[in-house]
């Protein structure tokens, strides 16, 4: 039987989204499939402690990858949006590098960087090409219902940007500190 | 070399210096893994995702060439180029190794 949850995790809450999916692989719930944007997929299965890790490479899996990872004892659990799913038996994580897909800091760090370049960038340029500049459009228009209703529209999308913007950039530079002084 | 090439590369994170050692030997990513488990008695220890990414950031930047492909696995293989960069990384590391025993090397 599949069972479907809501759960939202940004670009910068991948950490959270693996502890996330783990504890759900504990209670029985395997990890399926993402619909977009905040759709989890799982299936029931025995309860399990099952490590998952999440990888940016912001295309598919080549089988090259895939494979390489498979050589680790790492199961390719699937993707979405630019992210990597990979999950792997608890009980085979005999030494603590085992459990993880990255052994030193600087391919953390080149993570977050290609995360911060390909979807925080385009996060920022729209936000400032397209939000802003309708915004104050808005602004200036007459003051219709309709001008009325786009200003509201506008200046609620525009928060909600702020937050996440403020939030994954914020985030990501913690992540990125942390990994620096482990 | 290239100035970029050395910026990056000179000194080298001890990952990348195995790997490119390693390839001197066409081999895999999880056979190079496996052999820098055992040269180094289990301490250096490279995870898939650190192993893909340093073969690509390599093979893009000219130190290793896609030599084969075997059961779906990449064989990647050395470059003159990275010859280059490893020849100088291990002049480095024996001055260093020299210097750190009080040895002097330069009379």
């Amino acid at each position: 039987m599949s069972k479907v949850k809501i759960h939202v995790f940004s670009i910068a809450d991948y950490e959270e989204e693996e502890i996330w999916l783990r504890k759900q692989h504990r209670q029985g719930l395997r990890f399926i499939k993402i619909v977009p944007p905040c759709f989890y997929v799982f299936e029931e299965c025995t309860p399990e402690d099952v490590v998952y890790r999440l990888d940016y490479q912001n295309r598919s899996a080549s089988s090259d990858y895939k494979q390489i990872f498979q050589d680790y004892g790492w199961e390719y659990a699937g993707n979405c949006s630019g992210w990597l799913y990979f999950r792997k038996p608890a009980s085979e994580v005999q030494q603590e590098n085992d459990g993880e897909i990255f052994s030193d800091t600087q391919s953390k760090v080149d993570m977050i960087q290609h995360v911060v370049n390909t979807r925080m960038i385009p996060l920022l340029v729209i936000f400032f090409c397209c939000l802003i500049p309708n915004w104050v459009r808005s602004l200036n228009g007459s003051l219709g219902k309709v001008d009325y209703f786009l200003m509201v529209f506008f200046s609620g999308l525009i928060v909600l940007y702020l937050l996440l913007i403020l939030h994954c950039g914020r985030k990501l530079m913690k992540l990125r500190e942390k990994y620096r002084q482990e | 070399m290239e100035e970029r090439i050395r910026r990056i590369y000179v000194p080298m994170t001890e990952t990348g210096f195995y790997i490119l050692f390693c390839l001197q030997t066409p081999q895999h990513g999880y056979a190079i893994g496996q052999q820098v488990k055992e040269m180094t008695g289990n301490s250096v220890l490279i995870s898939p995702g650190t192993m893909y990414g340093t073969l690509s950031k390599m093979e893009k930047d000219g130190l290793i060439r896609f030599y084969a492909e075997q059961d779906k696995r990449k064989l990647y293989q050395i470059t003159a180029l990275g010859q280059e960069v490893l020849k100088t990384e291990i002049s480095r590391i024996e001055r260093l190794y020299h210097n750190s025993r009080g040895e002097c090397i330069y009379e």
